[in-house]
């Protein structure tokens, strides 16, 4: 007799993650075969489309680039909280304060040819999204209120902000009632990285960060300590593990990273304050930090397949047909393929036989 | 291994599978915001779309994209169908217009058509309807069958075209019933269909007899009325069949015209970017569906005035106008000037409500 | 009074479907269940509602069909965070990614279409008082079975074996275990519960409240609900009277305008998040309280 028995690692392999994300991509392919057929699109064209087509050009890797850059960062600093169980899902609203206090600046100093407005409105921008997310981690270590609903919460807050300020304080004076400020000036955007494309230097940011949160994850105490806050046992949800310290670093961090977030798209392919700002990047950024497994190098690989199949979506629309929904679909099966996936890191199935008794 | 070879059968496929290049056919893109419906301003510039392929035959080839948020991502979309060898795009919505702008001046042997902005390039025109004019007209039907003399108006946002309409529209009330109060509610959405609805039940309860649907999308506003009893009027589509009873009449907007020669002059290598506002004397702008229950005295001078539009002897927006501060705005026979009304931020007086912030 | 009546009645129904989703939402977590999809299940729930009720020609099989989708969609959440074991709050936006992917092409070809509307129950006599009927007796069942569904769930969860038995997997799965309760059966059977109720909501906005659809009609309502159990403090009475609060303060927007009423609207839709989130943080800091009414194991992945 053999049976197929699950167990857990006794190790943890440096394989089992990239197996886990092949055969996870391999599931989200065999779906989107099935999803192009629902809609009459012979499978393999529509696989082309979606992962293929967008690598061939110049100009469809500078827009995965530009799509990678927001996810990147935003995952990056979410991952380090994740890892300690503080789950700010509200990444977006941070965003939106990052994307605000930038562009604050440069409209304040519009016309200014000053190389310092760039690298302030970054500082202000990361500064605003730790400030949004510091209002959960205040109410977490003062209150004991959650931080999965306030900064859940605060992101609808963060929205309404926007739309109060793009209507009115932030509003271009000469630009006909409609909710947006003005154009920024060259000074107050980030300068493309790919001639002919949209990619912009503001992917650096979270090429940075990404090397940041290796060393964090690697060598630093602060680090361990948070794991260890994170994987205590018996921490209860609200009980919540003792440092509150932790909860600090890790929503000011992953606010500050959504912030930045928010300055590279007003400061990037926006160029202005407008009422869209982020397609959902701040929850994107939750996806593609459990995509990459809580890993940085594992976030670098996940943002730029998330940033593929959004971009590949957008492609399939105009080359083979298919309505928007199927993107989303799309990203729902990777999602869910990966997170099915992902009992094999921990756990590994093995072939067992056994003497019949 | 299994997933190298997946994906390299997949391009390989998909690379032979890539269509033959077009042959020379005139390929024109359109980017609409909204899905397209029945109904609707995505309707009504499909219906362009349609009429372009009717009138040109073989000469075209017209692809199109739905459901385009205004952001970062509808550049993306542009860019595609110009990499696809569109060599016009027909830009729906205000917030595609700085993508839009950019695109043409890399692409000047492009040519572009962009819904309700204000920027200007050669080979990029903006286009406006004069639906202020068919809104005096609908106005003026109000008038006549309110009972309550109180008229309600569903509007999106307080950006120039919606404010010219409001105004047209009150004049028009005021021209046949002074002692009218006009109600308004800000949805400030483009898009909420239960929102909406919600909006005219509340001027409703407020004894709104007559509700005006002023950009909505869906019937939301209009089978509420037929359900409650109450006159509505709406913009972009004839909602006859929504209301069969309490339409009072649908303001619509009919590009074809504009499209066809636009396509025409592209073919032609003629194209010159302009601002075209189309209105009652060029039939971009008409009423559609009045409904039964106008008096014949009141339809007498509707159609009195819709003459005089359509001859250019009228402009709705004539002096002396008195804004809801008392201010004179116009001076007896002064017209409003194109280029201010593209930037109108008052109400005139009689309209109750203030402009939002 | 006319504005009264449209208060007190429009509340009514503008609560509906924020009552379905958030008792089902409430069951699930109370079994210690976090799931964040629900803005996709509400979605779906509308799409599938209204093409089936469109198709079928009745308002019933239209319900199922949603509450049935519903409760499917959430079957592939309990799957990945009970079989599998993946993280809540990452399955639950993926299930909520993939049900607005799925609203958007289930009603793909029904865009901007119309129904008549659930039609309000035949109530007679009680229908023509005056004021009173038109506040309380001219709306449609399902708002009257919204009211039904409150009462059934506090009933449920306080007052029966089952409730208890809930409540002591969402407190500690761990004892429940040991206890021999069958913790996955009843986790997934409550996650069921909140997909076919989230679904059964979102039908209602299609087919009831504003009977057409049209993509992205949820407009954000699903979150609300996830919103709504906290303001709740998982306390079923609470959580239905925050539906109502919320339903009339979205209402009394429009009409503070339809006044004439300058009022900065943003300001008036961040309220009640603004006031959740005061609550939750007043709530929260009395731990006894939250201990006594929170799912202690809410969101946390249960190990056998």
């Amino acid at each position: 007799m053999a049976r197929l028995a699950l167990e857990p690692r006794e190790t943890n392999s440096i394989i089992a993650p990239i197996q886990v994300a092949a055969l996870a991509l391999v599931m989200t392919l065999i779906g989107g075969a099935v999803l192009f057929a629902i809609y009459g699109v012979s499978p393999l064209r529509g696989l082309h489309a979606v992962f293929v087509e967008p690598l061939l050009t110049t100009y469809g890797i500078g827009e995965v680039l530009l799509k990678m850059a927001p996810l990147l960062l935003i995952a990056q600093g979410l991952a380090i909280g994740f890892r300690a169980q503080v789950w700010n899902i509200g990444a977006e609203g941070q965003l939106i304060l990052g994307a605000i206090a930038a562009s604050a600046l440069a409209i304040w100093f519009d016309g200014t040819g000053s190389p310092l407005l760039l690298p302030a409105m970054i500082v202000a921008g990361m500064l605003a999204g730790m400030a949004w997310a510091g209002i959960a981690a205040f109410l977490r270590t003062q209150f004991n209120a959650n931080e999965i609903l306030v900064t859940f919460m605060l992101t609808s807050v963060a929205l309404q902000l926007l739309y109060y300020l793009v209507t009115g304080p932030m509003k271009d004076p000469m630009g006909f009632n409609f909710p947006q400020s003005i154009s920024f000036g060259q000074s107050a955007l980030f300068p493309t990285i790919i001639d002919g494309t949209r990619a912009n230097a503001s992917l650096y940011l979270g090429l940075v960060a990404t090397a940041v949160a290796v060393i964090f994850v690697r060598y630093s105490f602060a680090s361990y300590k948070l794991s260890v806050g994170g994987l205590a046992p018996g921490a209860a949800f609200y009980a919540g593990f003792s440092s509150k310290r932790a909860i600090w670093i890790a929503l000011l961090v992953s606010g500050g990273a959504a912030g930045l977030a928010g300055v590279g798209e007003v400061a990037g392919p926006l160029g202005q304050l407008q009422r869209n700002i982020s397609p959902g990047y701040g929850y994107a950024g939750i996806i593609v930090a459990v995509l990459g497994g809580l890993n940085p190098i594992g976030i670098l690989f996940a943002s730029a397949i998330m940033a593929l199949v959004y971009v590949g979506g957008d492609f399939a629309l105009l080359s083979v047909g298919v309505p928007d929904a199927v993107t989303g679909i799309l990203q729902g099966i990777l999602l869910i393929s990966y997170l099915a996936c992902s009992l094999l890191l921990t756990m590994r199935l093995r072939l067992v036989r056994e003497a019949p008794v | 291994m299994k997933l190298a070879k997946t994906l390299l059968a997949t391009a390989l496929v998909g690379l032979t599978a890539l269509p033959a290049l077009a042959e020379d056919k005139l390929k024109i893109g359109f980017v609409y915001p909204s899905p397209i419906a029945d109904v609707g301003w995505s309707a009504e510039l499909n219906a362009g779309r349609l009429a372009i392929e009717e009138a040109f035959g073989d000469k075209v080839e017209t692809i199109f994209v739905e459901n385009v948020p205004e952001g970062p991502d509808a550049a993306r979309i542009m860019n595609q169908m110009a990499a696809q060898g569109a060599e016009m795009i027909m830009l729906g919505s205000f917030g595609y217009m700085n993508d839009g702008i950019k695109l043409a001046q890399q692409r000047p042997e492009m040519t572009f058509l962009h819904a309700s902005g204000f920027k200007l390039a050669p080979n990029f025109s903006n286009f406006q309807s004069r639906n202020y004019e068919s809104s005096y007209l609908v106005g003026m039907a109000a008038a006549d069958v309110t009972e309550s003399n109180v008229v309600g108006i569903v509007a999106a946002y307080a950006i120039p075209e919606v404010i010219g309409m409001i105004n047209g529209f009150a004049l028009g009330l005021q021209e046949v019933n002074p002692d009218v109060t006009i109600k308004v509610v800000w949805l400030n959405s483009w898009f909420d269909p239960p929102k909406a609805q919600d909006s005219a039940r509340a001027l409703m309860a407020q004894q709104a007899d007559v509700i005006y649907s002023l950009y909505q999308d869906t019937p939301s506003v209009v089978t509420v009325a037929e359900e409650e009893g109450v006159f509505v009027i709406n913009t972009s589509s004839d909602m006859k069949a929504y209301a069969p009873e309490w339409l009072l009449a649908s303001q619509i907007a009919d590009w074809s015209s504009f499209f066809v020669r636009s396509v025409q002059a592209t073919l032609d290598g003629t194209f010159e970017g302009e601002a075209f506002w189309g209105g009652m004397s060029d039939g971009t702008v008409d009423v559609k569906s009045w409904s039964d229950k106008i008096s014949e005295a009141t339809m007498a001078k509707i159609m009195e005035a819709s003459d005089a539009m359509k001859a250019g002897t009228f402009h709705p927006l004539t002096g002396p106008v008195v804004d809801q501060d008392g201010t004179e705005r116009l001076a007896a026979g002064v017209t409003i000037a194109d280029q201010d009304l593209l930037g109108i931020d008052w109400l005139v007086k009689g309209v109750e409500t203030r402009l939002p912030n | 009074m006319d504005v009264l009546i449209f208060m007190v009645s429009g509340t009514l129904a503008a609560a509906t479907a924020l009552i379905f989703a958030a008792m089902g939402e409430l069951v699930a977590e109370k079994s210690g269940m976090l799931n964040l999809g629900i803005e996709g299940m509400m979605a779906t729930g509308a799409a599938m509602g209204f093409v089936a009720a469109t198709v079928s020609g009745s308002y019933t099989v239209g319900f199922l069909a949603a509450a049935v989708l519903g409760a499917l969609l959430s079957a592939v959440f309990a799957v990945l965070t009970l079989v599998f074991r993946a993280n809540q709050t990452a399955s639950g936006l993926a299930i909520g990614i993939l049900g607005l992917g799925l609203s958007s092409a289930i009603g793909k070809k029904f865009e901007s279409m119309t129904l008549p509307g659930v039609p309000d129950l035949p109530l007679g006599p009680l229908a023509q008082i005056p004021v009173i009927g038109p506040m309380f007796f001219q709306l449609d069942v399902m708002v009257y079975l919204s009211i039904v569904l409150v009462f059934a769930t506090w009933y449920m969860l306080n007052r029966t074996r089952l409730g208890l038995t809930i409540r002591a997997v969402g407190e500690s799965p761990e004892n429940a275990h040991a206890l021999g309760l069958p913790v996955l059966w009843i986790r997934a059977g409550c996650v069921a519960f909140g997909g076919a109720m989230a679904g059964i909501g979102g039908a209602y906005m299609s087919t009831a409240y504003t009977p057409l659809w049209a993509e992205g009609m949820i407009a954000g309502r699903g979150w609300i609900v996830v919103a709504l159990t906290v303001f709740g403090t998982w306390m079923v009475p609470r959580v239905a009277f925050g539906a109502y609060l919320f339903g009339s303060i979205s209402l009394l927007e429009l009409s503070i305008q339809a006044l004439g009423v300058n009022v900065p609207s943003q300001l008036m839709s961040a309220l009640p998040y603004l006031v959740t989130i005061f609550m939750l943080a007043l709530i929260s800091r009395n731990t006894l309280f939250i201990r006594l009414n929170s799912p202690a194991s809410l969101g946390a992945t249960f190990r056998l």
